[in-house]
């Protein structure tokens, strides 16, 4: 899997749980949080993506990337160890 | 007597309708829905015949986002608390001044069924927001953090008569002075097909003798009744002091006179005749009405056989005999826990019609000599109306309404 198509999961499942952001465009730069998503929101959104790639990663590794891309590149990494 | 209060606002969305015009106009064509239970979690190689809502998007003023991880119940919510929100301008008021009561307990069944079964082999990716979501009280979230509603917010539980427990408790905030204005709001049960299994086996919900006819299964204090018959639904109801409606210049819909509420020291589901009549006997009492007084009963009339028996037995023996007599519940079926609310304001937009709802199904009343409204609607003004609940676990209230001039 390559980052975009991670990239492409968290959007999807961002606008599952945020519907106002069906038309964003949404790239590596974007943070969740700056987007609308509340504390709530954020756990389900990564949850949502963890299910869809079978992963599941502890919630203190989820609190560090500080944006969309840097957390496709913490699940593209446990994939590569997976 | 208690100081006046009045209802300034009312919500609902049943099978037959969803908002008040089309409630009450379906309830008095007589309209009804029922057959075999569709939605998903309901069945379990099964075919219970129940009356579904229809879809309820969108709600104005609601977003969308807050809609998609609403459960069923909390959408019902939503959009009756929208309804009735407007009606009584509550915008206007101090937030710290309104309330709301929501009357039932272990109302999302069908909803924790369902995330249960998901994520039975893979508890790991679990939605956290089940956290939220599995408590009833989430109704009281959702509703505040969508209304401004700062003075007060709780469930109150009492089975099938929870829907005028939260209405009596929504009055005692009002003249406790706790709030100036308290929502009542009886919540969709939304049951799976294990409540459903389980009051068909404890003899309470119609057997499958009309699998073949779901529209004639519903037929409460007909004689060939069996067992009620669920439907969803949800009721909210705005309760304010009658000073209180008028300085706002609002026209209310009915004032509530009284109330009682009874246990009858029963855990098990069957009736009570001296617990309903002390319930019955609670609101004329507190109302200072006499029996002769009462010219509409919407009476709890599930369908069960000593159910209904009961109860009739209990006006005869309050001497409320005179009055009509309808069954909400032929229409829309058993809404449980938004029963007691949702009849309610049956009542109300039927006192403000001036016109009582027919009674379906009813071919062979089990006493003849009441005043039935039976197959067909009929011109009455309502003067004075007693509405009555039951519930599991030997509760019994009943509530006391009288027209506004």
């Amino acid at each position: 899997m390559t980052q975009a198509e991670v990239l492409n999961l968290i959007a999807q499942r961002t606008r599952e749980i945020l519907p106002g952001l069906d038309a964003h465009q949404f790239v590596a730069s974007d943070r969740l949080v700056e987007l609308g998503a509340n504390s709530v929101d954020r756990v389900e959104i990564a949850m949502l993506v963890q299910e869809s790639l079978n992963l599941s990663i502890s919630r203190i590794e989820l609190f560090g990337p500080k944006n969309i891309g840097e957390l496709a590149d913490l699940f593209l990494e446990k994939l590569c160890v997976a | 007597m208690l100081p006046e209060l009045a209802v300034t606002g009312m919500g609902v969305v049943s099978s037959i309708g969803k908002g008040k015009a089309a409630f009450e106009s379906a309830l008095l064509k007589g309209d009804s829905c029922f057959g075999v239970m569709q939605r998903p979690g309901r069945q379990r190689d099964s075919a219970y015949i129940g009356a579904e809502m229809c879809e309820m998007h969108p709600i104005p003023g609601v977003a969308r986002q807050t809609m998609r991880a609403a459960s069923l119940s909390a959408q019902a919510a939503l959009l009756v608390l929208d309804e009735a929100w407007n009606e009584a301008q509550l915008s206007e008021v101090d937030p710290c001044r309104i309330g709301l009561v929501v009357g039932g307990s272990n109302i999302q069944q069908r909803e924790l069924e369902r995330i249960h079964e998901e994520y039975r082999d893979r508890a790991e990716f679990l939605r956290p927001t089940y956290a939220l979501s599995f408590m009833d009280s989430d109704l009281c979230g959702f509703c505040t953090a969508n209304f401004a509603i700062r003075g007060l917010a709780y469930t109150v539980g009492g089975a099938s008569a929870s829907g005028q427990l939260a209405i009596i408790q929504a009055a005692q905030a009002v003249l406790m002075n706790q709030v100036d204005v308290c929502i009542a709001l009886g919540a969709l049960m939304d049951l799976s097909h294990w409540e459903c299994c389980g009051f068909r086996s404890i003899g309470a919900m119609g057997s499958d003798r009309y699998a073949n006819e779901p529209k004639l299964a519903c037929r409460p204090f007909d004689k060939n009744h069996d067992g009620f018959i669920y439907g969803e639904s949800c009721g909210a109801v705005v309760i304010e002091s009658l000073e209180s409606s008028r300085r706002r210049g609002l026209s209310p819909y009915a004032t509530l006179r009284g109330w009682g509420i009874a246990m009858d020291g029963n855990r098990n589901p069957n009736p009570s005749l001296n617990g309903e009549i002390q319930a019955i006997q609670g609101a004329l009492a507190t109302s200072r009405s006499s029996p002769a007084e009462i010219d509409y009963v919407n009476p709890h009339g599930t369908g069960s056989v000593v159910g209904d028996e009961t109860e009739l037995m209990a006006l005869r023996a309050c001497k409320v005999t005179d009055a009509y007599l309808n069954a909400t519940k032929s229409l829309i079926g058993h809404g449980l826990t938004a029963a007691g609310t949702v009849e309610a304001i049956a009542t109300l937009l039927q006192m403000r019609a001036g016109r009582l709802h027919p009674t379906r199904n009813m071919e062979d009343p089990i006493d003849s000599s009441l005043n039935w409204v039976g197959g067909k609607a009929i011109d009455h003004q309502v003067e004075n109306a007693l509405t009555l609940s039951m519930g599991f676990g030997g509760i019994n209230t009943a509530l006391l309404w009288q027209r506004c001039n």
